[in-house]
């Protein structure tokens, strides 16, 4: 046993070559890189549309990097109470409880609208759905897609006699507490049944019945529901169509039959009532043409910024998504639905309240 | 060679039998020898599969401006995964800084007092170390690295670092124990210290060892995804900075498979692509050198 | 190989001059220093996790461990479906693994034709370098549909279904698609590499004379191998089954995105569930209320502490065959 001393040098040199091309400076930039990094997470409901302004804004602002890492709208919440991001999406409005832990802004950035999804096996037209039938879907009471429920609402189609696999979310979600609020509002079995009937995280009764499954974000429910023969689930409006995933249409509370769009989630959102802290629930509404699971999503800020760089940033962009002509043009592109002049006042409003050290951030 | 006799008594034993029972005993054997064969072909039908889904579902995804491009919006195409290379790099370089000395150091602490309660304890902490859960890393930096201060890739680092160490520790062990002990000797009976004698002698006669372990740490940190979740958080901007969220290549990929746009799931497959590519190529280089390591003993 | 401390050769008080004059002193300290960091690290890993879990389990004691009501919303945490969720998982993962992992070692270790045993060797280890997010998404989109799926529905039609002759409740439906049996697969594909390689050590841990023995006194190969040379290395087999539970248990990414984050207790091994690490990788981020955050904290001790035991109940095993063989081949 010899220790041939060339190889021996030879391969200490490679070692410590090694270790100098690990502290080497990674590969530069190919893209406009920012000095200031705004970052943001939580509802995945508007993130295709957020990831779409935060591209495009960046384009116009270089100097800015802004991430939106999603991660559902539980996420958001905690971590913009907790410091972790800049700033945070979430559908769900902050509750009571959530707004005394810390001063927080909120304002609405757009509306969308949830969609019932679902993967039946040689049924690709039009399936129509009420507030009764989902909810009996969602709480375990119908079983199978060939349901006497179900059939009666869509007389022209054969359903397979199949179990019903529903999909829901597994993390904290806006749009979990949107659909719940809509089910809530809209079927009294699902509000006896559930307790509490609505929330970001629901006791899923179809759990119990081995019928559930659990995705995370948005993309996790639309993928489970893509490859689940027999599935339903909900998402934003946006997940459905751009994926090319069928989508039923609803029958509102005003007994008519409407499809998901940007016009009708626009209906639902005439005449909200704004609470205190900007948030106005548009489940269910009156009106002919509205959408009935509709809602807002709402960007959430600290009121106080230590970094005054970064919070005139930050509002500088908020400030373009809601009220230059790209932006809103992008939302509508994307079928979410831009802010009325009630809400748009509502939200610019807001931003003047946001403050760094003690002074108003936008004059 | 040992096993060559057996093989051989074993063909003499088959040849010699006559009764039926015999037959009866020599059946079972062929058969159960036969199913042997069969379970380890079996077992790697799921390698070849993954290697081959992995290559053929992720190759038409990996344009120039897969790996040029960073994020781009799917209004926009998809773009690229540049920033999840260069977040990758940066989280593993990182992590090796940090994890190589650390691991190397005790290593040599461990081989010279192997047998000591102190050694003997550093080689549990490894044991235990190298037997944690990945998501349990995760939790452990995030409660002191992140809460209250923001996801940031220093965070990552850490948490990679930390799975790192036990693999360069284990290895640089057994390769300093493989080192003649004659040769630490005559370097000590020649008047060396203790230290020029480990960095110039003992070392260097290890050396290919040790980097084996290093490559098959970077090979095991390089696809982990669930300490990241928790500490990096990932992102979908070109970011180096360390106390920045900052994007990886498993992270991207599991937000991309999980999403239902048929674009994000190609590029999931092609992120797959370049890392079973980089792992692979690294536990072979890993093969290779032991094996010449070993040869040359 | 046994150690002696390289500096026993000279007397102790020329060493300390030397080492002062030197550097060596430096030198210690800097590897002294290494390792308690490493004895630290796990230290106040199990410290962390213990004094973060306390609010849980002030509030619920052990209730937070037999109950099945886990509900964020309510601020109720039991986590026995996760604990149920990751047995489960990792038992048929194993369940399916061990033949394989058996069947390798024994083919590496009595059969394998020399030319051979290196590529086979080299690819069942690769298996184990393969990252479990790349297992995670071929599962989701190979795997599953091709063989769990069919083979799911097949086992379900044969023996879940309860008019049938032969009826199995733990393989009864509904099924479809991402489940326990679904998780379970894939941990099998991951932990069999790790199985088969200490199996293997163990293998070549038996003394040459005992399989000789065997075949002097007439037993076929398999004879030897049933009854010789497993019994011999069957405490050493058992500790890498062991070890491959450990693996099993901790794995995240490939469970997390199989099998179906439903947090309700599993009656079938068709059912949809959750495991402890998966439960953690999805609620940690938006766990904001001290409960939640605490409960999933317990979940990560209750990884942490089983991941402990069963490494040491695994050497332990392992060692014994090595120990009882000194002059051990491999």
């Amino acid at each position: 046993m010899t220790i041939n001393k060339s190889h021996a040098i030879a391969s200490w040199l490679a070692l410590s070559m090694f270790l100098a091309a690990c502290a080497a400076p990674t590969a530069a930039p190919q893209e406009p890189k920012g000095s200031t990094a705004l970052n943001g997470s939580g509802a995945t409901f508007p993130q295709p549309l957020y990831e779409d302004w935060a591209f495009a804004y960046s384009q116009l602002d270089p100097s800015v990097l802004i991430n939106y890492a999603g991660g559902g709208s539980g996420q958001g919440k905690t971590d913009i109470t907790k410091g972790t991001v800049d700033y945070a999406g979430s559908d769900a409005a902050l509750s009571d409880a959530e707004a005394a832990t810390k001063p927080l802004v909120q304002l609405p950035s757009v509306a969308g609208a949830v969609v019932a999804i679902f993967n039946i096996p040689d049924v690709t037209t039009t399936v129509v759905l009420d507030g009764q039938v989902l909810g009996d879907i969602y709480s375990g009471k119908i079983e199978k897609w060939n349901d006497a429920a179900i059939v009666k609402l869509n007389p022209k189609l054969t359903f397979p006699d199949l179990p019903i696999n529903v999909v829901h979310r597994a993390d904290g979600s806006g749009t979990s507490s949107i659909f719940t609020t809509y089910l809530c509002a809209a079927n009294a079995n699902w509000k006896a049944a559930v307790n509490p009937c609505k929330g970001t995280t629901v006791d899923w009764p179809v759990d119990k019945l081995k019928r559930g499954q659990g995705g995370r974000g948005n993309q996790g429910v639309a993928a489970a529901v893509q490859k689940t023969s027999g599935a339903i689930g909900y998402v934003e409006l946006a997940y459905a169509k751009n994926n090319g995933i069928d989508y039923a249409q609803m029958i509102n509370s005003a007994n008519k039959q409407v499809d998901a769009t940007v016009a009708s989630t626009t209906a639902a959102t005439v005449g909200a009532a704004f609470s205190d802290r900007n948030s106005a629930d548009i489940v269910n509404v009156a009106s002919a043409d509205a959408w009935p699971i509709s809602g807002f999503t709402y960007l959430i800020v600290a009121k106080d910024f230590t970094d005054c760089k970064k919070a005139g940033k930050l509002l500088q962009f908020f400030n373009w998504v809601l009220t230059d002509s790209a932006a809103i043009s992008r939302a509508g592109k994307l079928l979410y639905s831009p802010l009325g002049d009630d809400a748009k006042a509502k939200s610019l409003a807001a931003l003047k309240t946001v403050t760094c050290n003690g002074q108003p951030v936008l004059k | 060679m040992v096993t060559q006799a057996v093989r051989t008594t074993s063909q003499e034993r088959v040849k010699l039998k006559s009764t039926s029972a015999q037959g009866r005993r020599a059946a079972i054997n062929s058969i159960t020898l036969g199913l042997t064969w069969i379970a380890t072909f079996a077992a790697i039908i799921p390698l070849v599969w993954v290697i081959g889904d992995v290559i053929s579902r992720g190759l038409p995804y990996m344009s120039a401006e897969f790996f040029t491009s960073t994020f781009k919006p799917l209004t926009l195409g998809g773009g690229g995964v540049l920033h999840a290379i260069v977040g990758s790099a940066e989280l593993v370089g990182i992590a090796s800084l940090i994890s190589i000395p650390i691991a190397i150091l005790a290593a040599i602490y461990v081989s010279e007092h192997r047998n000591t309660t102190f050694g003997l304890v550093i080689r549990f902490s490894t044991d235990v170390m190298s037997g944690l859960p990945s998501i349990v890393v995760g939790l452990f930096v995030y409660t002191f690295l992140v809460s209250g201060q923001g996801y940031s890739a220093f965070a990552g680092s850490v948490a990679l670092a930390i799975m790192m160490i036990p693999i360069v520790l284990r290895t640089t062990e057994e390769m300093l124990m493989l080192v003649p002990r004659a040769l630490r000797e005559g370097s000590l009976g020649l008047g060396a210290t203790e230290w020029k004698t480990m960095i110039l002698i003992v070392l260097p006669a290890a050396v290919s060892g040790i980097i084996t372990g290093i490559l098959l740490a970077i090979a095991r940190v390089s696809g982990e995804a669930a300490p990241l979740l928790l500490t990096a958080q990932g992102s979908n901007v070109l970011s180096t900075s360390l106390s920045q969220p900052i994007a990886a290549l498993p992270l991207t990929m599991y937000k991309y498979a999980i999403d239902p746009s048929p674009i994000r799931n190609g590029q999931a497959w092609a992120i797959a692509l370049v890392i079973v590519v980089f792992v692979l190529i690294l536990n072979l280089s890993a093969r290779a050198l032991t094996r010449n390591r070993v040869k040359g003993l | 190989m046994t150690s002696i401390p390289a500096s026993v050769v000279r007397s102790p008080s020329a060493r300390l001059g030397r080492a002062l004059a030197h550097g060596d002193v430096p030198y210690r300290l800097i590897t002294v220093a290494a390792s308690i960091v490493l004895i630290l690290l796990v230290v106040s890993f199990g410290l962390m996790l213990w004094i973060t879990s306390a609010p849980t389990r002030t509030q619920f004691g052990l209730q937070s461990l037999i109950s099945s009501d886990w509900n964020p919303s309510g601020e109720i945490f039991g986590s026995l479906p996760f604990v149920v969720g990751t047995l489960l998982t990792s038992l048929v993962g194993l369940a399916i693994a061990l033949p394989f992992s058996l069947s390798i070692a024994i083919f590496l270790v009595e059969l394998c034709p020399p030319r051979l045993r290196g590529p086979v060797g080299t690819m069942v280890e690769l298996l184990a370098a393969i990252p479990s997010v790349v297992y995670g998404l071929w599962g989701l989109f190979a795997f599953i549909p091709a063989v769990v799926k069919p083979l799911g529905d097949f086992l379900l039609k044969l023996l879940g279904t309860p008019t049938n002759f032969i009826y199995l409740p733990f393989l009864s439906g509904p099924f479809f698609g991402t489940s326990i049996f679904a998780s379970g697969v894939i941990l099998a594909i991951m932990v069999v590499p790790s199985i088969t390689a200490i199996t293997r050590d163990v293998l070549l841990a038996v003394p040459a004379a005992q399989r000789e023995a065997s075949f002097a006194l007439g037993a076929t190969h398999s004879e030897t191998i049933s009854k010789v040379i497993l019994p011999y290395g069957m405490s050493g087999i058992l500790g890498a089954i062991i070890l491959g539970l450990g693996r099993a248990l901790g794995e995240t990414m490939a469970v997390t995105m199989t099998v179906g984050n439903v947090s309700e207790l599993p009656t079938s091994l068709l059912n949809p569930g959750y495991t402890m690490s998966s439960v953690i990788a999805n609620e940690w981020g938006e766990a904001r209320s001290l409960l939640h955050s605490s409960a999933l904290l317990e979940i990560g001790l209750m990884l942490f502490a089983t991941s402990l035991l069963l490494n040491v109940l695994a050497r332990l095993l392992v060692w014994s065959v090595s120990r009882k063989n000194p002059d051990q081949r491999g």
